[in-house]
């Protein structure tokens, strides 16, 4: 079978690459082109390790085929920071060590950002139920909670 | 003892020992540039996928590949028949644990891939290696499997008795080790005299341990120097290199490099050898180039070692007071169909040591087998026997005190060793060097407003919604530490670089690491680095596990600091012309002693690589690479107060509010052991209400992906108070006891503790983990209709 050819753009940049009609956007990321902050954990839909925005909705790159990419805009983890500086939920992260083994951690970003930018001034239960299709194992999400609380805050005083 | 941790000076407090420091790895593992296995991607790499039995247990006639050797992409498929002919060994236990015979355990060995039976659904009999994985994968679907089923037992206590389907010929009754400790008829004598006996049957549920990161390996063969190198993710490489060398590969360990970079979760689970490592690197050799193996979802439900799944009697002999007289464990744990380097220690050993918790206790007896089943190899699980054994103690604590209408926590008190007590030998062998449980107890239950139960338990009502309470005190004993090396090089370009053999998975063991080696020598905090996962750098590593890694790496860095210093200061009296003895080491610099004339350790190291001219006996510079002999256990401790509300219509159970206190001993870094409490209590709760793995009677495991198997979800959890309460070690050098096991610890008793409490009103008197709706409001209707 002929490979797709794909003209897309990821975090802002115009992308042309090959895939196979089968392959996830995951896949391509990953192995076509070199993109491995997004992660694989199940391949099912369930665990948000793989998250990206679709023209800025919510994804699962494990169950988008790559091909569906054409004409549309990805946005992953790699997009998140401004060069050195880091986002301020990357930062809030940091700085509240929100974060153990990591691997989870690009699904969760991509994931808190696509709230906040839905709704900046989300609740704690808000928090926790737009979160609950990223596993985590490590952290028991209190401080993944509170991080993306808090950056929500400041951003929120930012703005006034 | 060394003086380290008094030792804080104002210029260094900022990354000293103690500090909230957050983690050197971040950045980069924040912009997805993680360096995990997955994403590690060798020239010339083909895929390998494993063939793996559909049949729990069964007689393996032959595996038929020719169909799939010639599917598109297909390199080769190779057999248990491949690795026997190149001379490969299988991987063992080798646990020191006596049966009560005095017998050692039965070690059947593991072969990487099954020849002659299949014993679990799951068990590896091929890898197919292609140019793609997904060709691997379709070629897989090829190979065809002889299998002749045979009946399978799945639950331990009934593969122990007779009649039972057995796993090996020379395995009598599935009985790993039959495994006996105490004074059978004293305990006897005090259960027949005890005022009051309290008996649980309890089980402790089998988990999928669901690290985040499925198990991923790439192996690669020099065939000039003969070497091999391994790609894998695990919790200590110089352990993974001598198994894979001594047991398997039969080749001196420096042949074989073992390379770890960033681990996405372990939990115990990815510490030891798997098939599919051993798979990897013989078929690098076999075709002279790479191969990567990484697993899918489904996979890792079925090929990562499960834990837990014991099934136990505990028991609680009491007189009039309340004093415990005698505690007795008695059942079953079931170690699947292989056993691990450790997995028959957590239903015999470490249930003994852990069950004595805070408490007084005169007799102990611990009775338990590890047997084999049908079923996916059962490893250390967080905690390792430690929550279990907590757990099963503290709900006997909490039964007893209903049963004799005392009050839980005045039970408790009256049992508790006291710091007066301390050291405490315990009937378990145990020595307990520190510890104020009575304080940490009333702190967390000032914490939780105990008082104010009543009113919103009241108010609860109104809202036709159950509360409870339940308290879980915990005590872990922590693996002892034995060799772990203290390596400090001081690098070119001014980089000063700690070399140990512990390994994190999350733990974030860098800036701890790091804040101590700071703390003691004044080296810049920005310039130390870690080299954690690179077998060639190591001469020792005990790898990480039991709650021990900054007992062991914290000692092995304070030692070798020292020898750093005893070096120093032989160059600086050089360089300073004066008598060694002149020379003092202060805040981080070697000073002439009583004069204005210092050199900092980081300017000593500058000059040396500019080159010092020194006489022949000095050393040339200040690197050293140490050995750190042992440092016996730690008895982390504490205390979790939980409050739940159930809803009596669904059986639902929310938690409300949760407090803790810990006495942790010294902690290096406050936020990052905050972190490791939370996550321990999270995979608690997780076992606790919802967490099970389930085979169905032939053996296949019905809970095989995240639809069947509910891991916590950031929706199913509350948030957490927590604190400490610091009585430091005076067994180690840091004073430090360990933190990483005991969120589990905690929480399963004082949830389900909770959850009794709340359910007691209606008459019941226990429930066994996990507290699903489902049987929670099974539970409710039959103690209605009783
Ligand atoms: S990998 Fe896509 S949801 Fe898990
Ligand atoms: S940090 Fe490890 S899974 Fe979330």
């Amino acid at each position: 079978m002929a490979k797709m050819h794909i003209t897309t753009t990821i975090n802002g940049e115009p992308t042309e690459f090959l895939c196979e009609p089968y392959e996830t956007m995951l896949d391509v990321l990953r192995d076509n082109l070199g993109m491995t902050g997004s992660k694989e954990g199940c391949g099912s839909g369930d665990c948000g390790a793989c998250s990206v925005t679709l023209d800025d909705r919510l994804v699962c790159s494990c169950l988008m085929l790559a091909a569906e990419a054409e004409g549309h805009e990805i946005r992953t983890i790699e997009g998140m920071s401004e060069g050195e500086a880091l986002h301020p939920l990357q930062q809030k992260f940091l700085e509240t060590a929100a974060l153990q083994c990591g691997i989870c951690t690009p699904g969760v970003l991509v994931a808190a950002d696509a709230l906040l930018k839905k709704n900046p001034n989300p609740s704690e239960t808000e928090v926790r139920y737009w979160l609950a299709g990223n596993l985590c194992r490590c952290t028991g999400y209190d401080k993944i909670v509170r991080a993306v609380l808090e950056t929500a805050a400041d951003l929120r005083g930012a703005a006034e | 003892m060394d003086s380290v941790v008094e030792d804080n000076q104002l210029g260094m407090m900022k990354y000293g020992i103690g500090q909230p420091v957050t983690r050197s790895e971040d950045p980069k593992l924040l912009r997805g540039e993680g360096n995990y296995t997955d994403d590690v991607n060798l020239d010339g790499q083909a895929y390998g996928v494993m063939v793996r039995s559909p049949y729990a247990h069964g007689t393996l006639n032959g595996i038929d590949t020719a169909e799939a050797s010639t599917a598109p992409g297909v390199i080769a498929i190779l057999t248990g028949a491949d690795l026997d002919a190149a001379g490969l060994g299988t991987m063992k236990c080798g646990l020191p644990l006596k049966g009560r015979d005095g017998s050692p355990i039965n070690y059947v060995p593991r072969p990487a891939l099954a020849t002659d039976k299949v014993r679990y659904v799951g068990d590896p009999v091929a890898i197919v290696i292609a140019e793609t994985a997904t060709q691997a994968r379709d070629a897989a679907e090829l190979v065809e499997l002889d299998i002749d089923p045979l009946p399978a037992v799945t639950d331990a206590r009934a593969a122990a008795e007779a009649g039972a389907p057995q796993l090996y010929d020379s395995v009598s009754g599935n009985t790993a080790i039959d495994f006996q400790y105490g004074d059978t008829a004293k305990v006897d004598t005090a259960f027949k005299e005890a005022s009051h006996q309290t008996r649980l049957n309890i089980r402790n549920n089998r988990i999928v341990v669901s690290a985040m990161e499925p198990r991923s390996a790439v192996g690669s063969f020099d065939a000039a120097s003969e070497g091999y190198t391994l790609n894998v993710g695990c919790q200590g490489v110089f352990g993974m290199m001598n198994t894979l060398a001594k047991q398997v590969f039969n080749i001196e360990p420096e042949k074989m490099h073992v390379v770890t970079g960033n681990v996405g979760g372990s939990f115990g689970m990815k510490a030891g050898a798997y098939p599919e490592y051993i798979c990897v690197l013989h078929a690098a050799k076999v075709l002279g180039r790479p191969v990567k193996w990484t697993d899918d979802r489904s996979g890792s439900f079925l090929s990562d070692c499960h834990g837990r799944d014991h099934d136990m009697t505990a028991e609680l002999a009491l007189d009039a007071d309340g004093k415990f007289t005698a505690l007795r464990i008695t059942g079953y744990g079931n170690v699947g169909a292989f056993l691990t380097a450790v997995s028959p220690m957590m239903p015999t050993m470490n249930t003994l040591k852990n069950a004595n918790s805070v408490y007084r206790l005169p007799l102990i007896e611990v009775a338990s087998k590890a047997v084999f089943t049908n079923t996916t190899p059962v490893t250390a699980y967080r905690g390792a026997g430690r929550p279990e054994a907590n757990y099963y103690m503290e709900r006997l604590i909490e039964t007893a005190a209903r049963e004799m209408g005392i009050d839980a926590i005045e039970l408790r008190r009256r049992n508790q060793i006291l710091p007066s007590e301390i050291p405490y030998a315990a009937a378990n062998g145990m020595n307990y060097d520190s510890g104020d449980f009575p304080t940490i107890m009333q702190k967390a239950v000032e914490a939780s407003d105990w008082d104010g139960f009543a009113a919103r338990k009241a108010e609860s009502e109104k809202r036709g919604k159950l509360r409870g309470r339940g308290v879980g005190c915990y005590l872990e004993v922590t693996a002892p530490v034995q060799e772990e090396m203290g390596g400090i090089r001081f690098e070119e370009n001014g980089d000063v670089t700690i070399i140990t053999g512990t390994l994190d998975y999350g733990q974030g063991h860098w800036t701890p690491f790091a804040q101590v080696l700071h703390q003691k020598l004044g080296v810049p905090f920005e310039r130390i680095r870690l080299i954690q996962g690179d077998s060639a750098e190591l001469i020792a590593g005990g790898g990480t596990g039991g709650s021990k890694s900054i007992m062991a790496s914290g000692a092995a860095i304070l030692e070798a600091s020292d020898i750093v210093i005893d070096k120093g200061k032989k160059i600086a009296a050089h360089v300073f012309e004066t008598a060694v003895e002149d020379i003092v080491f202060e805040g981080g610099a070697f000073q002439v002693a009583g004069t204005d004339r210092t050199v900092t350790v980081t300017e000593l190291a500058e000059q040396l690589r500019g080159g010092l001219d020194l006489p022949e006996d000095l050393p040339r510079d200040l690197s050293v690479k140490h050995i750190f002999d042992a440092a016996p256990s730690a008895f982390p401790n504490g205390c979790h107060v939980c409050e739940l509300e159930v809803d009596p219509d669904t059986g639902v159970v929310e938690i409300d509010r949760y407090n803790m206190v810990n006495d942790f001993g010294t902690v290096v870094n406050p936020l990052l052991v905050e972190g490791q409490a939370h996550g321990g209590i999270v995979q608690g709760l997780g076992q606790a209400l919802m967490e099970n793995a389930v085979y169905d009677s032939e053996g296949q495991l019905q809970t095989g992906s995240y639809m069947d198997y509910a891991v916590p979800r950031a929706s199913d959890v509350p948030s957490f108070t927590f604190a400490t309460h610091a009585v430091p070690a005076t067994t180690n050098p840091l004073g430090a006891k360990g933190c990483g096991e005991a969120g589990c610890a905690g929480s399963l008793p004082s949830i389900m503790n909770a959850l009794v409490d709340a359910l007691a009103p209606l008459g019941v008197k226990h429930i066994d983990m996990p507290a699903t709706p489902e049987k929670v409001w099974a539970a409710i209707q039959s103690a209605k209709a009783a």
